[in-house]
């Protein structure tokens, strides 16, 4: 079995609020950047197939040359290989769902292609159901475990709204997960130094033998939601006077 | 004087003795080679000295327990005399003479011999009675603690029994053999108790004496040739492994200060301790150590509250399996076990607040806390498998410099408005002042932060932060065995600490205190660094702030750990207290005694191990014994647990502030 997670470097979320928009339209950020904390759990994904069902566990992403490391954390973690797509220029989902598709193929006969549900930056969550499109294969959104992986087919649960479906796909299939798939283990330190010595093998679009398509999706007006005036109140003296200082405060507010 | 024939009987006895002597001490050494590291060789005149002082004056042993220290001192100091008295038995046995002559000194050894005699018999029967009949509760374990099948069997006991009679014959013997010569030569006014004695044998004819002299020196001697094969198996062995352990100790700036781990050494495949053998060499000599008194546990916070971790089972447990498996150590051979198989549980390794206690009040040197620490390096840098709300921390410290995971552009929300300098605004700066993770970040600590920036400034001090230069120190990481992330924090903040060229600094948190002073050091940071309690009793002093009396309360200092056990300073707390406030009470437990609020080597950061009571419960609980209103804490950890613990305990909780808020509250 072989099985690609796909991530992304984005920003820590800690740091998120901090960025400022023309930060952000210029695509430089002076921020700490990790992976985006929703692939973390699609890598913890690909490890537990790996331990639960056999075969191999390999990390692509699209960007720049600083996002080796990410790729590092994911080998760190435990994935067996990872690939850096190289690509400088401006991108959208769609763009980056046909250079995925590609180093998808490149990577041969993958089984399960994982990814986490959006960026914390981007936010446009598109981009499995784009890889999906463009691969041809089935996509499994929203997916919380995996029951069963056979040599044809994969079964999972997803969680939609407040339901929760099982649901068999055949393989090849795109899965999108959501944290509930398990928490993103912390890599030891043997594998961190296993990681950093790793040369990460770098394609481009034309080694792909893609065109990426120019975007099709443009950001118009960048800007950050007004402030709110938010404040915090603590309410003092015993848990019944506090309690009954906050339902003032609350009716007040006309919240209650 | 012995017969020919003794003396040959004798001679050859002596000579196996040697030789199975040799080999169990040497095996002794083997296993203890078997640990990581060198004893260090600096200063040994030092070392030895405090060795030597120590051994015979017992020193630690009488930091607790005053009456079991007091007859162990009577079984102690016999005991080292004993290694005279059976030199001067030899000689006298093979030599017609009375050693040491029946001058002076000969008279002074003879009546020093007969008081240590009779106190050493009074010592032991005295322990044998607390063990045999007594079952003193200081000896047992709870429930849940890990124990060696041996122990639990009551290996303990049996042990305890063999040196006890040992003891007793060994001594009974030697001291019946004078009282039988006493009888036979005539009184001994030197040898007043062996004298009182031999009254008893008046009207034996002389050759009864005789046979009862020769037959009490082979018991008293021949019983030491006995026991010297078993000894290294013994805990009796004490007695001589305290002395190595002192001797050999590592010197540390610090009481828990550990030992940074070469990371670009590229030939290290183990990190941490999985197996006995991977622990420190001391690791391994500590168990040889132990005397299995259970000191370390009485003061354990983790134990005294019910939690699975017992410091002595840990250092008991490590010696039973030694002993179990010494000829494979000895030899070179693999430990098939890990330590978390039968040393202690997993819950027990992330029980330990680190508080330091355990090696404090160990009367032979041990250091189980370490044992501990590098148990959790392997969990977290070889398994990855670690209490799960620490990683919260970890990717916080990491990725955001604090263990919170707050944007690192946070850092200096807490001086909004409160005209702080950082060292870019101040870089002539004479004092650095180390605010800490919590003081910025925590919403009731940093009200310590705004108190001490406060005293600063009236003070007119010239100082400066580092903001958001600042990260955090990596004391919780490395509690929790994170050493990989610590040695990244602490790479990272001694290039900015040498970059600012900060020489000395002061912190408002004890962790990043110990951190900075005591563990910096090894990644190139030297600095003065002092506690804010210091800074504010040498403001004081100097005239430089004038704080008046006027806080009508009774306080209750609560020293944290870090502060008082790890670095020493229990006054100047003591002394800022008692410029602000009208009285000041202490606690049962308090300076190098103190009990952890329960924060500690990382504990802040996950939920507490499985127990019957939370630990700052029960350090509130000791506060409100003494009446006092107030607990003023140097720490922004023991200023939350604490806090809770109030709130907790209701309505008429005590009040819990920092000493800067105390002090701050007074200036005009
Ligand atoms: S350091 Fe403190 S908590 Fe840890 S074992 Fe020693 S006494 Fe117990
Ligand atoms: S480690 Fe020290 S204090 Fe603890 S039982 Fe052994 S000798 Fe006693």
């Amino acid at each position: 079995m072989r099985y690609l997670v796909c991530i992304k470097q984005t920003p820590d979320t800690a740091e998120l609020p901090k960025i400022s928009p023309e930060e952000a339209a210029s695509g430089k950020l002076s921020v700490n950047l990790v992976v985006n904390p929703w692939d973390e759990h699609a890598i913890e994904a690909g490890l537990q197939l790996m331990e639960n069902y056999g075969g191999t566990t390999g990390a692509v992403t699209v960007g720049e040359e600083g996002a080796i490391d990410a790729l590092r954390s994911a080998l760190a973690m435990g994935c067996k290989d990872a690939t850096l797509v190289k690509h400088d220029d401006e991108i959208d989902a769609w763009g980056v769902a046909e250079l995925l598709a590609a180093a998808v193929r490149h990577d041969g006969d993958v089984d399960v292609v994982l990814t986490g549900q959006m960026t914390v930056d981007g936010n446009s969550g598109a981009v499995p159901v784009a890889l999906a499109r463009k691969l041809g294969w089935p996509v499994l959104t929203g997916v919380a475990k995996v029951v069963e992986l056979t040599d044809d087919s994969i079964t999972v649960e997803r969680v939609v709204g407040q339901a929760r479906l099982t649901v068999k796909a055949p393989t090849p299939v795109v899965v999108s997960v959501i944290k509930e798939i398990g928490e993103p283990r912390y890599p030891t330190f043997i594998n961190i130094r296993k990681a950093a010595r790793v040369k990460i093998p770098e394609l481009t679009a034309e080694e792909l033998g893609v065109d990426v398509p120019a975007p099709v999706v443009h950001m118009s007006n960048f800007r950050k939601p007004p402030a709110r005036d938010a404040h915090v109140k603590l309410f003092e003296g015993t848990p019944q006077e506090a309690a009954a200082a906050l339902i003032d405060a609350l009716l007040e507010e006309k919240v209650l | 004087m012995l017969t020919l024939i003794e003396k040959l009987i004798f001679a050859v006895l002596v000579l196996a003795t040697i030789y199975n002597g040799y080999w169990a001490f040497y095996k002794v050494y083997l296993v203890i080679r078997r640990g990581q590291g060198e004893p260090g060789d600096d200063d040994i005149k030092k070392r030895a000295w405090n060795a030597f002082v120590n051994w015979v004056t017992l020193r630690p042993v009488w930091k607790t327990r005053p009456v079991s220290s007091l007859f162990h001192a009577f079984v102690a100091w016999a005991f080292m005399f004993y290694f005279l008295v059976n030199f001067g038995d030899i000689v006298q046995g093979y030599f017609p003479i009375k050693f040491l002559g029946e001058g002076f000194i000969g008279n002074a050894y003879r009546f020093i011999a007969d008081v240590l005699s009779v106190a050493g018999l009074i010592g032991m029967t005295y322990f044998l009675v607390r063990r045999f009949l007594a079952h003193d509760p200081h000896l047992e374990f709870h429930d849940n603690i890990r124990l060696h099948e041996k122990v639990l069997a009551g290996g303990l006991k049996k042990d305890s029994l063999i040196v006890g009679l040992f003891i007793l014959f060994h001594v009974g013997f030697r001291f019946l053999g004078e009282s039988f010569t006493i009888a036979h030569e005539g009184l001994d006014p030197y040898q007043p108790f062996a004298s009182a004695v031999s009254s008893l044998w008046a009207g034996l004819p002389d050759t009864t004496l005789v046979f009862w002299q020769h037959a009490s020196w082979w018991i008293a001697l021949g019983l030491i040739l006995a026991f010297i094969p078993y000894f290294p198996h013994s805990k009796h062995f004490h007695l001589i492994m305290a002395g190595v352990n002192f001797l050999t100790k590592p010197e540390r700036p610090a009481l828990g200060a550990l030992e940074p781990i070469d990371f670009e050494d590229e030939s290290i495949e183990q990190f941490g301790a999985a197996k006995l053998t991977d622990l420190t060499w001391k690791g391994i000599l500590d168990p040889y150590a132990c005397i299995m008194c259970n000191r370390c546990q009485d003061v354990c916070p983790a134990y005294t509250t019910g939690k699975e971790l017992s410091p002595s089972a840990l250092e008991i447990n490590k010696r039973y399996y030694i002993n179990d498996h010494v000829d494979k150590l000895a030899s070179g051979g693999e430990c098939e076990l890990k330590l978390l198989d039968f040393a202690l549980t997993e819950s027990a390794v992330w029980a330990c607040t680190t508080c330091g206690a355990c090696v404090e009040i160990c009367p032979v040197g041990n250091e189980p806390m370490f044992d501990i620490l590098h148990i959790r390096r392997n969990q977290v840098l070889m398994e990855s498998d670690f209490p799960a709300k620490l990683q919260t921390a970890f990717t916080g410290m990491e990725r955001t410099g604090n263990p919170w995971k707050l944007s690192a552009s946070d850092r200096m929300n807490w001086a909004k408005g409160l005209d702080i300098p950082t060292v870019d605004e101040n870089p002539d700066f004479d004092v650095l002042w180390w605010v800490g993770c919590a003081p910025a970040y925590d919403m009731r600590a940093q009200s310590t932060a705004k108190a001490f920036a406060r005293i600063l400034k009236e003070a007119g001090v010239n100082f400066a932060v580092l903001g958001e230069r600042e990260m955090c120190c990596g004391d919780s990481a490395r509690r929790a065995g994170n050493e990989y992330l610590f040695f990244e924090l602490a790479t990272q903040n001694v290039e900015t600490l040498n970059e600012v060229k900060a020489k000395k600094i002061v912190t408002t948190c004890p962790h990043g205190l110990n951190t900075l002073a005591a563990e910096y050091g090894a990644f190139g940071g030297h600095y003065e660094v002092i506690h804010h309690s210091q800074m504010i009793d040498d403001l004081i002093k100097a005239g430089k702030i004038r704080p008046k009396k006027e806080l009508d309360a009774t306080v209750t200092f609560h020293d944290p750990c870090y502060l008082g056990r790890h670095n020493g300073i229990y006054d100047e707390p003591r002394e800022t207290l008692s410029f602000v406030v009208s009285e000041t009470v202490e606690m049962e437990h308090s300076r190098n005694q103190s009990f952890c609020c329960g924060a500690g080597g990382a504990q802040m950061w996950k939920e507490e191990e499985h127990g019957a009571q939370a630990v700052n419960m029960k350090r509130y609980e000791e506060a409100v014994e003494t009446g006092a209103s107030c607990i003023a804490v140097g720490c922004p950890f023991c200023l939350t647990m604490l806090t809770d613990a109030s709130k907790e305990a209701g309505d008429d909780g005590l009040v819990v502030k920092d000493i800067a808020e105390l002090v701050a509250e007074t200036l005009s």
